[in-house]
């Protein structure tokens, strides 16, 4: 189960600044569930959240009103996350293991698959954190990243997006 | 006529090189004070920079005619003319706008008085071309 303190973060850059924008607390409760791939050593993943594009927050009031409006967020008011793989079943201890997954990340109406990495640990409590991280561009998206008088502000194409996931196992 | 015209081409030359010039210099030497624009409330989907990039030549021709009709008031040496010229500007013209542009828009104090400065020394350069071109 999915808590409500997972989080997501996406860190772009200009050429006059840089930005990190952040979803700091996940409004809602939802579940994951892992099952034994078919092919190899995999792990199926079903499961998903969903975030409101309106809850990111870049620290800056124009920073964050530009973001929603270039992820056209009247619109496409949510970013959801699919999780669809691990290459892997994650051995939960306190330290942290690198493995790799698949997900697809639907934005501002439309959807592509991605492998992510991940270090996922299990603290004493029995909390699970997965900590996903990956590169992805707002022509992905088919986004146009906003430029600012005649071009002399431009915002790069990459961002990184950094997600923790704060989950308990059910049995 | 023409005099208005060619005088207001002219520094609308001068006023696109050094003004697009010193905007492109500021973004590269002083970033900082370029980071407010990251806002919706600037175009950012590049379907107005052509109008942008007019606006030297827009001023030029404006501030043309308005020396041509004023020029007698302006005395002195062309530089002490157009430095007299671009403060009058100033003073009835981006004050005003500027004041009602802080009161009305999302914008800080740091943002008005950049623009202020800009337009207050582009309206200088001009009046020191119109000075030295039509006296």
């Amino acid at each position: 189960m999915i808590s409500k303190s997972s989080s997501l973060s996406v860190n772009g850059t200009t050429n006059v600044n840089k930005f990190s924008c952040v979803i700091p607390n996940y409004d809602k409760v939802d579940t994951l569930s892992l099952s034994t791939g078919k092919i190899g050593h995999g792990v199926d993943l079903s499961g998903s959240i969903g975030l409101s594009i309106s809850a990111f927050d870049c620290h800056n009031s124009g920073m964050t009103k530009q973001l929603q409006k270039t992820l056209d967020e009247k619109q496409f008011p949510l970013l959801r996350i699919k999780f669809l793989s691990l290459n892997q079943m994650p051995i939960l201890t306190a330290r942290p293991e690198a493995i790799t997954g698949q997900v697809e990340i639907e934005l501002a109406g439309v959807s592509k698959r991605f492998e992510v990495n991940y270090q996922i640990t299990q603290n004493d409590q029995k909390s699970i954190h997965l900590l996903g991280t990956r590169e992805i561009n707002f022509s992905d998206f088919n986004l146009v990243p906003p430029r600012k008088l005649g071009g002399m502000i431009q915002t790069k194409d990459q961002l990184n997006v950094d997600f923790t996931l704060i989950m308990k196992a059910m049995d | 006529m023409k005099k208005i015209l060619t005088t207001g081409l002219i520094a609308g030359c001068i006023l696109f090189i050094l003004s697009y010039g010193g905007l492109f210099l500021a973004v590269r030497f002083f970033p900082a004070l370029f980071v407010a624009y990251n806002n919706p409330l600037f175009n950012s989907d590049g379907s107005r920079d052509i109008l942008f990039y007019m606006h030297a030549f827009i001023i030029s021709f404006a501030l043309s005619w308005f020396w041509d009709r004023f020029k007698p008031l302006f005395k002195g040496g062309f530089m002490t003319r157009g430095l007299e010229f671009g403060l009058v500007y100033a003073v009835i013209a981006l004050v005003p706008v500027m004041w009602i542009s802080f009161s009305s828009l999302d914008i800080t104090v740091a943002t008005v008085l950049s623009w202020l400065l800009y337009g207050t020394i582009q309206a200088i350069i001009a009046g020191v071309v119109f000075a030295k071109v039509n006296p």
